[in-house]
């Protein structure tokens, strides 16, 4: 762990990183503390630019709704859907990956024929189809960011499963008489784990990045507030005022940046090959 | 706010009557927007705003309306009415030929309302149920016998309501899949041209049509613009010169009309009444309590609604029926905002604090941040409540299989109760599968009647009457909220003079407007 | 070779009609149908009214005879009729496709060639501050949202600046003709073009430098290096030509994502291209332009992943005489 740390460490634009998404964490963390009231409740007259009344540091909205309130309870909702998307994506496809890698031959054609198939239709005009289907709630929009960027877990996993099976320790393990469920869960996964991780963390970022582009189309979740859904709405005053757009733009920006960044530094601590080359 | 909007719809029309007195010039070509891109132009099978938009120009009908309501010669030039209101007779105009030069006559007329229409057109059919027969005694005169009187009939005569179809071209065919569809032909001031998909439909003038001199314009083009900011900024940029009513974000409206040599009206709309209001469920669920409902009804801030989202446009609804719609009633129950009574109403009430649903209509931004507003009002007097996003599909399935406890809607109402007005609160009419019958669910026998009794009456006065007191009883039941009677100003650079004239504006207006040549 | 291509293709269709059943499958499991919102547009309808429309669309049939009657149109090359604009599906979709095709392309170009170019050229210049900045330029890019983009840079370079048309294909009414076409549908190109390639353009950057820095690390390099090769020529002949390998791998892959990044961009710049028209045609349920955009960009796909993979056995031998 030590070891890890410190060569996460040596990537200074991954400590970066781990600052500003510690920083966003803290702001969702302390949004109902901070704006305890809705973030839709309109509390002052609409269009109020930044910097212009105490207490409303940012302005208000169309409707006279605090842009920096928005922000912070936007920041659990930007995390919330990254996270949990990211999770359910691995859930799939982790066990489509090992299988294929592990058994090979016909399952392996077969699973792989399925993620290629899927990697086939265009997943963002998928995402809006599926969400017309479910009609956007949260737990949907989840959803079908999920079902459209679990192809690549599988593909990784598969490549790391099918180098690790013949190596030594899992024909010993093998030989020793443990079941292949066993052999997956105990032997192999964990050691396919470190690029795995570094996937998901850019994955956290592209999901990020999609929830914001749905709810920009109208396709969020209408009862939370979240960064894309600002940027939506404040699209028709973007020529009066601009920076409704502009704020919540930063934002996504930046927690996107440090969750690139932060995978880059997993990767240097984490990837053994790239370790080599760092020496 | 209401002296400003007061003081403008005062310069509006005395500019108007400024205007009357220049002399029209010939030629020009008028840019307009288009929104969205019609699906067809054939108004007899189509009849989405777009549609009747263009085809207003192409297409004609028997009447015009001014923005009173009052008729005025169309394709007929005089009309008359029987005294026991059963007959009513029309004189057709003279040497009225059709785009491809075939003459129109009173057998076109008959094909077109007991042919045509009856088999395509929902809105008329339901109207002509009224109609026993339908003669063409000689080439110029039509006669509408009636089986009892029908107070509204005058005003089923609008285009969009009864377009005129040729025979020679429709009769024996199948309507639907008819290859002239695609190239419309009517006995309108211009003639149909070109459409470009996607880009631009293009109208010339009509050089025989049958008013010397009319119309003025050489050719209108319809701009197909499919985004509204967009729309806004070929506006400014003077790309184009008419945006119909709704054609671009209520945002945007006041950055371009305090453009120079840009005018703006209201008016044009008096023959739709659009209407606003939220659907109440009252079939099942926590809406069937009516103390609960006037708690939303007074937790509603209408007038922030109108000066925030709609730019002061508009005005807040005292009813059913609205204030352009004939018959109106001013003086219905008290149901303003008001918080505290809200309260007392919802203390009253069997609410138990459950989440409710509300449906926004998708129809953009306005209606979005609307139902978002409504949510916080809710919040505010203690009814909490969650917006259910759908998109224009979902929003038709839902509403119309009743599956909501709150639902935006607005509809229009034709100038007369009993053509836009009863279909929302008659028992009767209660139907699932269609967003536009009652849809609330809302019951009661009393209103049943007066609705049926005030439509068969040919006697002014005595419909008044009757619709007064249905107005009282249904403001009192509160079977919808009624949120604002809405306006879509039309905004046009000052060059294009008369661009509305009619209580359908654009629709039908562009025969008589002219451009001044610099 | 051929026969390689000619297995790919036939595969290449059964995964075409696969994704055609599913999609059918999907949208049409979504709620409300096309009938419902016409007559919804029309303001007023009865039962006669949407039995009449559902009839001559064939929704009043039962759902696998739909199915059937759709799929075995579309294994003729038969898209169908679009509901609500009244037209052959392909011929709606031919009359959009040029419009996406230019801007998906020429976003296409400006990544590949601008990406490629900085990432050698940080490559090249590895731990110096130029390197640096090509990689910070490169994650900023990646972490941008691209409607986001589109909306900033049409308020900056249209609004603000006045320099460049901010929405629409060509302008409105001008109906300019010959070079004067030409260059008003290039001015409108360039915002749309370059915000859809952004995006890309990061891509791109980090993975030629990274596969650069990593090939030439491999034992073939050093042999050269040790035969005394030149420098210049080591990078062009044998680091580049290694490194482009995954670029190209990209490419293929990426070019299904541009048409759905197409449809933020063709909203945010009113671009008149198969996007647009898909996500109108999901909210109004037009069942078969929505199947047949997805068959158009699906089929994009494989056409890319084909041509990928011919590219890949031209840049790399190996894999030709595996085949």
């Amino acid at each position: 762990m030590k070891a890890f740390w410190f060569r996460y460490r040596q990537n200074r634009g991954a400590v970066i990183g781990l600052v500003i998404l510690a920083l966003v964490l803290l702001c969702a963390v302390a949004a109902p503390f901070l704006f305890p009231r809705s973030p839709w409740s309109m509390v002052q007259r609409p269009f109020l630019p930044p910097f212009t009344m105490d207490g409303l540091p940012l302005g208000t909205d169309a409707l006279g709704r605090d842009v920096l309130s928005g922000l912070f309870h936007g920041a659990r909702v930007s995390l919330l859907v990254g996270l949990v998307s990211t999770v359910v994506a691995l859930a799939i496809g982790i066990p489509i990956g090992a299988l294929a890698g592990y058994y090979g031959g016909l399952a392996d054609d077969m699973l792989m024929r399925f993620t290629e198939f899927f990697q086939t239709i265009p997943s963002f005009a998928l995402a809006i189809v599926l969400l017309a289907i479910f009609q956007p709630s949260l737990a949907y929009v989840i959803l079908a960011i999920a079902i459209v960027s679990w192809p690549p877990v599988a593909r990784l996993v598969r490549g790391e499963v099918l180098s690790l099976r013949h190596r030594e320790f899992v024909e010993a393990a093998t030989l020793s008489g443990q079941s292949n469920l066993a052999i997956i869960l105990k032997q192999v996964l964990p050691n396919a784990l470190p690029p795995i991780i570094v996937l998901a963390s850019l994955m956290v970022a592209t999901a990020i990045l999609l929830e914001s582009s749905l709810s920009f189309l109208g396709l969020g979740d209408p009862n939370v507030m979240s960064w894309g859904y600002m940027i939506g709405a404040a699209r028709t005053v973007l020529r009066t005022a601009w920076w409704l757009s502009f704020i919540p733009g930063i934002a996504i920006v930046l927690t996107v940046l440090a969750l690139n960044l932060i995978g880059e530094g997993l990767n240097d601590a984490l990837n053994p090959r790239l370790r080599r080359r760092q020496s | 706010m209401k002296t400003f909007r007061f003081l403008t719809t005062v310069a509006v029309i005395a500019m108007a009557s400024a205007l009357a007195a220049e002399e029209p010039v010939q030629g020009g070509t008028l840019n307009a927007v288009i929104q969205p891109e019609p699906p067809g132009l054939m108004l007899g099978l189509i009849q989405n705003g777009p549609t009747q938009m263009v085809a207003g120009q192409i297409y004609e009908s028997l009447l015009r309306y001014d923005t009173d309501l009052n008729p005025m010669p169309s394709l007929a030039k005089e009309w008359s009415k029987s005294d026991d209101g059963l007959t009513y007779t029309f004189t057709l105009q003279d040497d009225v030929v059709w785009h491809d030069g075939a003459p129109f006559t009173s057998a076109d007329v008959v094909f077109s309302v007991d042919v045509f229409l009856r088999e395509t057109h929902a809105r008329l059919r339901a109207s002509l149920v009224h109609v026993a027969s339908i003669e063409a005694p000689d080439d110029k005169t039509v006669v509408f016998t009636l089986n009892q009187p029908f107070g509204p009939f005058l005003g089923i005569f609008e285009v969009g309501t009864m377009p005129m179809i040729p025979k020679h071209i429709y009769e024996g065919t199948d309507f639907a899949n008819n290859p002239a569809n695609n190239t419309p032909i009517g006995t309108g001031p211009f003639k149909f041209q070109e459409w470009e998909r996607g880009s631009y439909i293009h109208l010339v003038k009509n050089e025989d049509y049958y008013l010397e001199g009319k119309p003025h314009l050489d050719e209108i083009y319809y701009q197909v613009i499919p985004d509204a900011a967009s729309r806004a900024v070929a506006f400014e940029t003077g790309q184009v010169d008419l945006l119909p009513g709704g054609s671009i974000e209520n945002f945007d409206i006041p950055r371009l009309t305090a453009m120079d040599n840009v005018c703006t009206t209201n008016a044009g709309w008096e023959f739709f009444g659009p209407h606003s209001w939220m659907w109440l469920n009252m079939h099942e669920g926590p809406m069937t309590d009516k103390n609960l409902r006037k708690a939303v009804m007074h937790a509603l801030d209408r007038e922030f609604a109108r000066d925030a989202l709609w730019n002061g446009n508009g005005t807040v609804a005292k009813g059913p029926v609205s204030s352009v719609t004939r018959f109106h009633e001013e003086n219905t129950p008290d149901i303003s905002f008001n918080p505290e009574k809200a309260k007392e109403y919802l203390a009253a009430s069997g609410y138990d604090g459950e989440t409710l649903r509300i449906l926004p209509l998708p129809y953009g931004e306005t209606w979005q941040r609307w139902a978002e507003a409504t949510r916080q009002n809710l919040a505010e007097v203690g009814i909490n409540s969650e917006l259910v996003a759908t998109d224009v599909a979902g929003w038709n399935q839902k509403v119309g299989a009743w599956d909501f406890d709150m639902a935006f809607t607005y509809l229009y109402q034709y100038g007369d109760p009993a053509l836009g007005v009863a279909r929302t609160y008659i028992s009767s009419n209660i139907a699932q599968g269609s967003p536009w019958n009652n849809v609330s669910g809302y019951v009661n026998e009393e209103v049943d009647a007066l609705f049926a009794d005030a439509a068969i009456q040919a006697d002014d006065a005595a419909r008044q009457e009757l619709y007064t007191k249905a107005q009282d009883i249904i403001v009192d039941d509160v079977p919808v909220a009624w949120m604002l009677e809405l306006e879509f100003p039309t905004i046009y650079r000052c060059d294009l003079k008369n661009p509305v004239s009619t209580a359908i504006g654009v629709n039908d207006g562009l025969r008589d407007a002219w451009l001044v040549q610099n | 070779m051929l026969g390689f291509i000619a297995a790919r293709l036939v595969k290449a269709v059964f995964i075409l009609l696969a994704i055609l059943v599913l999609n059918f499958v999907l949208i049409h499991a979504a709620p409300g149908d096309p009938a419902a919102v016409m007559a919804g547009e029309a303001g007023a309808a009865d039962e006669k009214f949407l039995q009449d429309l559902r009839e001559r669309f064939g929704l009043d049939q039962p759902f696998a005879m739909q199915l059937w009657t759709y799929m075995r149109g579309a294994v003729q090359l038969d898209l169908g009729y679009s509901y609500r604009q009244q037209m052959p599906v392909a011929e709606l979709i031919w009359d959009r496709l040029p419009a996406t095709l230019l801007l998906t392309a020429t976003a296409f170009v400006i990544s590949i060639v601008l990406g490629v170019t900085a990432g050698v050229l940080a490559a090249q210049a590895q731990g110096t501050w130029w390197d640096t900045l090509i990689s910070a330029v490169a994650l900023i890019f990646y972490a941008t949202p691209l409607f986001w983009v589109a909306l900033m840079a049409s308020l900056l370079f249209s609004v603000v600046l006045g320099w460049l048309p901010g929405f629409g294909y060509q302008t409105i009414g001008a109906n300019y003709t010959g070079l004067d076409r030409v260059l008003d549908v290039g001015k409108h190109l360039i915002l749309p073009a370059s915000t859809l390639g952004l995006f890309f353009t990061a891509i791109y950057m980090r993975m030629t430098r990274a596969s650069m820095l990593e090939v030439s690390r491999l034992d073939f390099v050093k042999t050269a290096r040790a035969k005394g090769l030149r420098n210049s020529v080591i990078q062009r002949r044998h680091v580049l030509r290694n490194a482009l390998l995954p670029v190209i791998t990209l490419a293929g892959l990426q070019a299904g994502q541009i048409v759905g990044g197409a449809v933020l961009t063709e909203t945010v710049f009113a671009w008149p291209g198969i996007g647009r028209l898909m996500f109108e045609a999901i909210s109004q349920r037009d069942y078969n332009v929505i199947l047949g955009v997805f068959f158009i960009s699906a089929a994009m796909v494989l056409l890319f992943n084909l041509v990928t993979d011919i590219l890949y056995g031209i840049v790399d031998p190996r894999i030709r005489i595996a085949t």
